[in-house]
């Protein structure tokens, strides 16, 4: 086991991290699991760097105010400390920040069955959403540049309700998110097909599924008989 | 013949969720905690948090659930099982700590955030579970079934013509 093994393991562990999740309901065989795209660490780690290089820049800035010379010397003294610990605590952070950006990447499951589909994410704030294929009204995928360059796009799956902002950027409810994937297109195509068995408005109605309503079965039947009837008539 | 379907709902609930009216008992540390992390916001959150946590009461039945809390302002949720649209169980580091979990239930209605957040559950996963079989689209329900009287009747008559096609092939005596 390497150091990042045990690492990894012992977070988890001390953060109470369920195992993998449950599979949801659903013929065995049609079980898909999916993950995110490895290009996705790398965005994330994009934005992470650009996220601490702002923090980096603050603090630079921060430092700068020092230097003005009409500063009482104990007002820069306090400064100066307060600006050291800020530092020591940014610096700090950086290998947990980075660690947990790569668990999360690596802690990511969206599962689609044939009737239901489950999206597992996050460390310490965990989240697991579970959505049926009847409930499902809308999929969408989208990309920004950077994600496009690097061969990635989300999935957004949603289902009925309210909640959106003007742009059409869902907060949390309502919506599954396929995060940083590489094979939305694979996934998109996967989610169509199975939802086309659903034909209706999928707020609450009973599912109808039976492609040939039972009575029409029923109705080939008497017709078979009758033939069959006329038939041994026939030889009478 | 077959008894008609009826729909899911009328499936008996599991008695271990029959019997849930509380929240556990840690779910009142979390909001201890909670309202300690609010800070300045103590004094206004706490009893908030408190009243909360005392007057939860929860019910499950055939339909759905019920939930109501509040002292002043007196809240009431209900909500039907085939109704639910996506459910979402979330927690924090806290809450796994202390074994707890937020079971956040949508409903088609027009609100961004949860339309009831069943807090404190003795076993969420299981109990996520539990909703997630009543939900629409779970498990199979083929519309008609044998409840389908036209159906029902044709299959008769095809049994009455089968009848007289045995009669007719006879071999006569």
């Amino acid at each position: 086991m390497t150091l990042v093994e045990w690492v990894k393991d012992a977070v988890l562990r001390l953060a109470r991290v369920p195992a993998d999740p449950h599979v949801p309901e659903g013929a065995e065989e049609s079980v898909r699991v999916f993950n995110a795209g490895r290009n996705y660490f790398t965005w994330r780690m994009i934005l992470w760097g650009l996220g601490n290089a702002a923090t980096a820049l603050g603090l630079a800035a921060a430092f700068a105010v020092s230097f003005i010379p009409t500063l009482p010397s104990l007002v820069r003294a306090i400064w100066l400390a307060v600006e050291a610990g800020a530092v020591g605590l940014f610096v700090a952070s950086i290998p947990i920040t980075y660690f947990l950006q790569r668990l999360n990447y690596e802690m990511r499951w969206y599962i689609v069955t044939d009737r239901s589909l489950r999206i597992r994410s996050g460390v310490v704030w965990l989240q697991e959403i579970t959505m049926t294929f009847a409930n499902i009204q809308e999929i969408r995928v989208n990309a920004n540049p950077i994600e496009r360059l690097l061969g990635l796009a989300n999935v957004d799956v949603r289902s009925a309700g309210g909640g959106d902002t003007a742009h059409g950027e869902a907060s949390s409810g309502h919506v599954g998110k396929f995060a940083g994937v590489d094979n939305a297109e694979a996934i998109r195509d996967l989610l169509v097909e199975r939802l086309r068995v659903y034909r209706d408005s999928g707020l609450g109605e009973r599912t109808i599924e039976a492609p040939e309503p039972l009575s029409l079965s029923a109705a080939r039947e008497v017709l078979q008989e009758t033939k069959a009837l006329r038939n041994s008539l026939a030889t009478y | 013949m077959n008894p008609p379907q009826i729909g899911m709902s009328a499936a008996p609930i599991p008695p271990h969720i029959v019997a849930i009216e509380r929240p556990r008992e840690s779910l009142m540390t979390y909001y201890v905690l909670k309202a300690i992390a609010a800070n300045v916001a103590f004094p206004f959150v706490f009893p908030y948090l408190y009243f909360r946590y005392h007057t939860m009461r929860y019910r499950f039945d055939t339909d759905g659930i019920h939930m109501k809390w509040g002292i002043i302002f007196r809240r009431e949720v209900l909500l039907n099982y085939s109704r639910i649209q996506d459910i979402h169980l979330r927690s924090n580091l806290i809450e796994r700590w202390l074994g707890l979990a937020r079971i956040e239930i949508q409903t088609a209605s027009g609100s961004a955030s949860a339309n009831m957040t069943l807090e404190g559950m003795e076993d969420p996963e299981g109990m996520r579970d539990f909703l997630y079989s009543r939900m629409r689209g779970t498990r199979e329900e083929k519309a008609g079934g044998a409840a389908d009287p036209v159906a029902a009747v044709l299959l008769e008559i095809a049994g009455e013509l089968r009848g007289i096609r045995a009669l007719v092939e006879r071999p006569r005596a």
